[in-house]
């Protein structure tokens, strides 16, 4: 489970980027977070585990023994536990491209084992077999030992997950994991996150609110750095208008904009 | 008129005549404060001819006349090879406590920093001059030169490597509650590697010419042969020594140009 009360964050001009956010997420679930662009989505995911801190505001996160952690209060070291235990899936993968399939997954449990073993001796053949059952998980096991800078970007995210996956989470984040993806890849990844649900809660940002509507079970909508909406996955075009207005708005002008191109025989 | 200002061709052109004129005073004028006249090479041609007489043939007996040449051109390669080694590595350690993304703290990146830019501005041939005189002239002065020279010329060069390595694989390391070493030898590491080390094998090839240049003025190897023979009027085997030179230079060049495009290019892991 994981809290989320009241994060604010402001710039130093005023302007406040999240305004008091607040929701909880159960084991079970898997949230979207919808909005429009600089809403304070990926804002609002960051703050989720520390790698941004908020101005005010707490999140409660359950660590592997149901303990609670406070992640804007904790100091440097019980943060990195908290994250050892936090999966985190990127829009742009952050795999380590010179290492192996298998090596970007296992680094998954660098926090969970020895600064000194991991320079000095590395992972074991304990780990190695896990990992490959997790590449397995994602059907990524045939290129375990192929270079990560040669697959594709759908393949990547599979690795990413299958990352996320060998760290046994208690918590999983992920960050418009499907952005960049094509659309057959984009429901390859939706699947794949949506089972790990079942356990552990699940919360993504994401752009695509007809994905959403598919494969998570409640939406949350975030505007000017507020909730504007949190329930089911499945949105009237009502509240999409009031979610993503402006931006509608301007894509329309810019429409009108464009002149039809004239078709020029030869 | 339009509504954009733009820098019309004609005024362009006056710019550009306006450069070539002054530089092309500066040249003239450094010419005659230098007394540096170039028809001298034609008018005093026979000096040149005499010498060119002298030089040849080139007198390669000195290859198996006695051992000293072959010995003195290991000594040159070895001397390139320890220095870039020992040189290669202070250099690395040195580049990730100056670089912004492996060293955090501010005071430590300085420090470094104007620690290596003090052995970047002073030249070669000051420094093994020094150490001529510290440990006295030998293959060991020559080393502990280049060892300056390759720290200097690429503990810089490293450390902007490592700042330039993309930053997403370490925030996923850092996500998963891994240390700062722990993202160093698993993001930054990996992805450095191959430059690094076709950077080293450059540094190689430099250093074979430095160690030779170093060698003349007291640092040991073929470039002390060099400065031996040329001291007794040795004309036929300096002529020898410079085509060994020669050639040397080019073999170590093709083979770090080999070695090195082999290791950037991308390959399958083993």
């Amino acid at each position: 489970m994981i809290e989320v009360k009241g994060l604010t964050k402001t710039l130093p001009n005023g302007r406040k980027l999240l305004n008091g956010i607040d929701f909880t997420v159960k084991k079970g679930e898997f949230v979207g977070i919808l909005g429009p662009s600089g809403a304070g989505k990926t804002l609002t995911l960051r703050c989720l585990n520390g790698l941004l801190k908020p101005d005010e505001g707490s999140v409660l996160v359950e660590d592997e023994h149901g303990e609670k952690h406070d992640i804007c209060q904790s100091s440097k070291k019980q943060l990195r536990h908290v994250r050892e235990r936090i999966g985190v899936i990127f829009q742009g993968y952050h795999l380590v491209k010179r290492l192996s399939v298998l090596e970007n997954v296992m680094i998954g449990r660098l926090g969970q084992i020895s600064t000194i073993r991991s320079l000095v001796y590395g992972f074991t053949d304990k780990e190695a077999e896990e990992a490959l059952l997790a590449l397995e998980k994602v059907k990524m096991a045939h290129l375990a030992q192929n270079r990560t800078g040669s697959l594709s970007g759908g393949e990547m995210q599979r690795v990413a997950i299958a990352r996320a996956i060998f760290q046994s989470p208690t918590l999983l984040l992920a960050d418009e994991p499907i952005s960049n993806l094509d659309p057959s890849n984009a429901k390859v990844i939706m699947k794949l996150i949506r089972p790990l649900s079942e356990n552990i809660p699940v919360v993504g940002v994401f752009h695509q609110p007809e994905m959403t509507a598919k494969y998570c079970t409640r939406v949350i909508a975030i505007k000017d750095g507020q909730v504007v909406y949190d329930g089911d996955p499945k949105l009237s075009n009502k509240t999409l208008e009031d979610i993503y207005g402006e931006e509608l708005a301007q894509m329309e002008q810019y429409e009108h904009a464009i002149p039809t191109p004239e078709i020029v025989r030869i | 008129m339009s509504t954009v200002d733009i820098i019309m061709p004609s005024k362009r052109y006056k710019q550009k005549a306006t450069i070539f004129m002054v530089s092309a005073i500066v040249i003239l004028i450094a010419c005659i404060y230098l007394n540096f006249n170039p028809i001298m090479i034609f008018t005093e041609f026979h000096y040149v001819r005499d010498l060119l007489g002298e030089m040849f043939m080139p007198n390669y007996q000195i290859l198996y006349e006695n051992t000293s040449t072959g010995i003195s051109i290991l000594q040159t390669l070895s001397m390139a090879f320890l220095g870039t080694l020992y040189g290669g590595l202070i250099a690395f350690v040195l580049a990730f406590l100056a670089a912004t993304n492996t060293m955090p703290y501010k005071a430590v990146r300085i420090i470094t920093q104007v620690f290596v830019s003090m052995l970047r501005v002073i030249p070669a041939l000051v420094v093994v001059l020094v150490f001529v005189i510290a440990v006295g002239p030998g293959s060991f002065s020559g080393v502990l030169t280049l060892v300056i020279v390759t720290i200097g010329s690429f503990a810089k060069l490293f450390t902007e490597i490592i700042e330039n390595v993309e930053s997403g694989p370490g925030e996923a390391i850092f996500s998963v509650g891994a240390s700062r070493l722990q993202m160093i030898r698993y993001s930054i590491i990996p992805q450095i590697m191959p430059s690094f080390i076709a950077n080293l094998l450059y540094a190689f090839d430099v250093n074979m010419r430095a160690a030779i240049g170093l060698g003349i003025f007291g640092g040991g190897g073929i470039g002390f042969q060099l400065q031996m023979a040329k001291s007794v009027l040795h004309y036929k085997d300096v002529t020898a020594l410079i085509t060994i030179i020669i050639i040397l230079v080019i073999l170590v060049e093709k083979l770090s140009d080999y070695l090195r495009k082999r290791i950037l290019g991308e390959g399958k892991l083993g």
